[in-house]
């Protein structure tokens, strides 16, 4: 392990794509690591087909699924549109995130919702805040510049920041500001001085009856100075200057780590600067990601377990683990208990997360929803029943069971004290209350989906 | 192999000492970490806010019986100087508040005379947010003051959560933080684990290098210390008598959390419902009022008096926040319109004194309502700096100038 822990400070060996051997063996743990950042956790049969699919081939069909995604889409777009609230959005998006046969794309939508945060609160329209996450999903895995493109034309944002009547006169600093220092250099590299001059750039876009408008007259013509250059700039030309700082490819590439490998350690200048090269090439998300994924770092000692969970992470695990169709209604309203209100981050920041999603409160609430979804009755009903699971993956005895479910929720070999203490003790609380095999399974399942390290990624 | 707390040790203490401090070793530790936190919230002092949605009419809650004004202007609203409760020859508190006028006789309850700030709109959502955000002067600004006061003490070991929201409806935005989950709860129920873990679990010794782990697993013992906290100050016998009315439901609450001592130090609680408010009456105030003043009196007299007996008074403030006051003069149908400074109650066990301020005046108006003296955000950065020991310069982005309204 020494040596993988020196090797990884090389740049070169951490970013070469990870291949198997005796001392890093492709086992379940490092297949249910995949799943738990590339998608929301897996099926017993998922990462079975992982395990001799190998870390290569289950990362093919992560980053290009042979299912017809885009037909899987339209019709959710459907449903959504014919929603009219946003608790509908939310109900609809947890169930997308659960079905969807390209679940990276679903977990770098969620990425994007967090870096360009619109709160549908603030937006105030179910058709905008819908129009919205769609353009996140339609490029998640895309570009990055269309993707900016896109934001900068979106009326959800223009109306969030209070830029939809963007006058010459009254030129709005805010959407600047989000689109020079939020969404791509960060504070330290710009001026107070450079987001108001890119806010005149941005004048003459206007929101009307929730449609972009371009009125030229209320366009300041005149020349502004942004980032060192000088010229009649428009908003396009503004986004242009944004994509060629090194700041921005940077600060990106450091969040995606963020989010896909390790949240602990910052990553050092010689670890980013190769992957960030590359993406402010083209801006390509996809190619970025699969660097990412594919990588020696991704599967080393140094990411594995080092992110907390989301809480949609945490409940969609439990979720898919046990393969049953949940009230998402329901769930989205628990998720925002435990401070993940989709449709609705804290500030254009998005949400802080790493350590911020738990304390002593968060816990008693994750506890109490992974109890809820496991009691058999309730608002979740008798949706997920681990004992019918392990038995349909070839369990025949509470012991087996038990064992099979540690290996489907958490894979790695436990501190072997609570491994056999969690075997030997009887749990207490839910399933019907009954001491049959399905109550104390379900019992059993709630005590591994409470340990801490299932709250980590 | 990673470094571990074994090799950190050797490196801080010395290969020699080791042997012979195992044991205590982590425990100095810790204290040294702990020490080298930030310290801002090591009081123990606690904050309580009622939220009187709607717009609570200040004229009719702390009345200038002796005024004429008072009587000319409010020809069918006006309450008789027979029925308040009096405070002094001129000012006496509404008929139904008397559990009020007995917490100010006994030096629990002061009254802020003449609080709100320049230029307000007079409309629900700007007041409102304007006192959740304490930006008037910022309409996109997108947190809440008390979210920024959570932010201002978190750091990476913190285990409990420094607010809450306790009350059915949506989250009010003053709770609204950039990083720090603020919860809503409903019940004590919502902080208790509904099943107790078996205790192998806070015992074992985890991935040895994996902070996070490490921190996961504190904050998950500190769930588990508390809910028992909170289940044994639920259970026990004897509780306090509290009204029937909603508000004294959630003081209740409150108070069990304040007895189970689970580090919270910002509650917030609300009366008058979602939406714009019970206390927006522009049509046959009297009777609607009436209720929810006795509501707000009873409850908060019970929760103060339940904290007493405790002895855990003079830990307790208590402040009410309303969006704004209401017009002198009543309106054509028993109601009254949106208006500018309204009084603050403080309650608690360190109160400088009762009456705080002047008493606006009822001739010298600013469109048909009484003017403001004293800006709100004094009250909050005093409750801030004074009282949570919390850096207000921070939270506030200015320096305000504080009261000296606690005995501090």
């Amino acid at each position: 392990m020494a040596v993988q822990i020196e090797k990884l400070s090389d740049s070169g060996w951490a970013w070469a794509a990870y291949e198997p051997d005796a001392v890093r063996p492709w086992n379940l743990a490092q297949a249910g690591h995949l799943y738990r950042r590339a998608a929301f956790g897996a099926s017993w049969d998922r990462l079975q087909q992982a395990l001799s699919d190998g870390p290569q081939r289950s990362i093919d069909k992560l980053l290009r699924p042979q299912a017809d995604t885009v037909a899987f889409n339209r019709v959710f777009d459907e449903y959504e549109a014919s929603v009219g609230s946003m608790d509908g959005l939310r109900a609809w998006w947890l169930r997308r995130m659960i079905q969807t046969p390209h679940p990276l794309l679903e977990k770098m939508t969620l990425f994007w919702h967090s870096h360009f945060a619109m709160s549908g609160a603030a937006v105030k329209s179910t058709r905008l805040m819908q129009q919205h996450v769609g353009l996140l999903r339609s490029q998640a895995l895309g570009s990055f510049r269309r993707l900016l493109e896109g934001i900068s034309h979106d009326p959800a944002v223009l109306i969030r920041l209070g830029a939809a009547n963007n006058r010459k006169a009254s030129p709005n600093e805010n959407l600047a500001g989000a689109l020079v220092e939020t969404f791509t250099l960060g504070a330290d590299h710009c001026t107070k001085k450079d987001i108001r001059e890119a806010s005149r750039a941005f004048t003459g876009w206007f929101v009307l009856r929730g449609k972009l408008r371009y009125i030229p007259r209320e366009h300041d013509e005149n020349i502004k100075q942004i980032l060192g250059r000088e010229g009649n700039f428009t908003r396009d030309d503004v986004l242009r200057i944004l994509l060629e700082q090194t700041a921005t490819s940077q600060r990106l590439v450091r969040k995606l780590y963020r989010w896909l490998i390790c949240e602990t350690e910052q990553p050092g200048e010689d670890l980013i600067a190769p992957l960030a090269e590359s993406f402010a090439e083209d801006y390509n998300v996809l190619r970025l990601v699969e660097t990412m994924l594919r990588s020696n770092l991704f599967f080393s000692p140094a990411a594995y377990r080092r992110r907390i969970k989301c809480p949609v992470e945490f409940a969609l695990g439990i979720v898919k683990a046990l393969e049953g169709t949940i009230s998402t209604t329901q769930l989205a309203t628990d998720l925002a208990d435990l401070g993940q209100n989709l449709y609705d981050p804290p500030t254009i920041k998005g949400w802080a997360g790493g350590r911020h999603w738990i304390n002593s409160a968060t816990i008693a609430g994750r506890h109490n929803l992974a109890s809820s979804l496991l009691r058999g009755s309730g608002p979740y009903a008798d949706k997920l029943n681990p004992w019918i699971v392990a038995k349909k993956h070839g369990c025949s005895t509470p012991e087996s069971a038990m064992k099979f479910l540690l290996d489907l929720f958490l894979q790695e070999n436990l501190d072997p004290v609570v491994y056999d203490t969690l075997l030997k003790t009887d749990q207490t609380g839910i399933g019907n209350g009954s001491d049959d095999i399905e109550g104390k399974i379900r019992r059993f399942a709630r005590a591994v989906i409470t340990l801490p390290e299932f709250n980590l990624a | 192999m990673f470094c571990t707390r074994r090799d950190f040790l050797k490196a801080t203490l010395g290969t020699s000492t080791l042997l012979s401090l195992t044991s205590a070793a982590p425990n100095f530790l810790v204290r040294k970490t702990m020490a080298a936190a930030p310290r801002h919230d090591d009081r123990n002092t606690i904050l309580v806010i009622v939220q009187l949605s709607g717009g609570n009419d200040g004229l009719n809650t702390v009345v200038p019986y002796a005024d004429d004004e008072y009587t000319r202007n409010r020809p069918t609203l006006h309450l008789q100087p027979k029925d308040v409760h009096k405070i002094d020859s001129y000012l006496g508190f509404h008929p139904r508040m008397e559990a009020f006028s007995r917490l100010y006789k006994e030096g629990h309850l002061s009254i802020l005379h003449g609080v709100g700030y320049p230029n307000s709109d007079r409309s629900h959502d700007g007041a409102m947010r304007t006192w959740h955000t304490a930006e008037p002067d910022d309409p996109d600004c997108q947190t809440g003051w008390l979210g920024r006061a959570a932010d201002s003490v978190w750091h990476t070991n913190r285990k409990d959560t420094p607010a809450v929201f306790v009350g059915p409806i949506v989250q009010p935005f003053s709770l609204m933080a950039e990083h720090v989950i603020v919860p809503s709860i409903q019940s004590p129920d919502d902080l208790t684990l509904d099943s107790t873990p078996a205790k192998f679990q806070q015992d074992h010794a985890a991935d040895k290098g994996n902070e996070l782990l490490r921190f996961v697993q504190e904050c998950t013992t500190k769930a588990r210390v508390n809910s028992r906290r909170i289940e044994a100050v639920t259970k026990a016998a004897g509780g306090a008598e509290y009204p029937a009315f909603r508000l004294a439901g959630t003081l209740r609450t409150v108070a069990q959390l304040i007895r189970a001592d689970v580090g919270i130090r910002i509650f917030f609680t609300e009366l008058g419902g979602g939406g714009i408010g019970g206390f927006d009456n522009h049509a046959n105030q009297l009777g609607n009022h009436c209720a929810l003043l006795h509501q707000l009196s009873e409850s908060l007299a019970a929760f103060i008096h339940d904290l007493k007996r405790d002895k855990l008074l003079d830990r307790i403030l208590v402040m009410t926040i309303s969006e704004f006051g209401r017009t002198v003069k009543e309106n054509g149908r028993r109601g009254t319109g949106h208006g500018v400074a309204a009084p603050i109650f403080l309650a608690g066990g360190k109160l400088k004194s009762g009456l705080i301020g002047l008493h606006p005046s009822l001739t010298d108006l600013d469109n048909g309502a009484m003017k403001f003296h004293t800006d709100f955000r004094r009250v909050y950065a005093t409750v801030l700096d004074k009282w949570l020991g919390f850096e207000s310069r921070i939270i506030l982005d200015r320096q305000y100038e504080p009261l000296d309204i606690l005995n501090v």
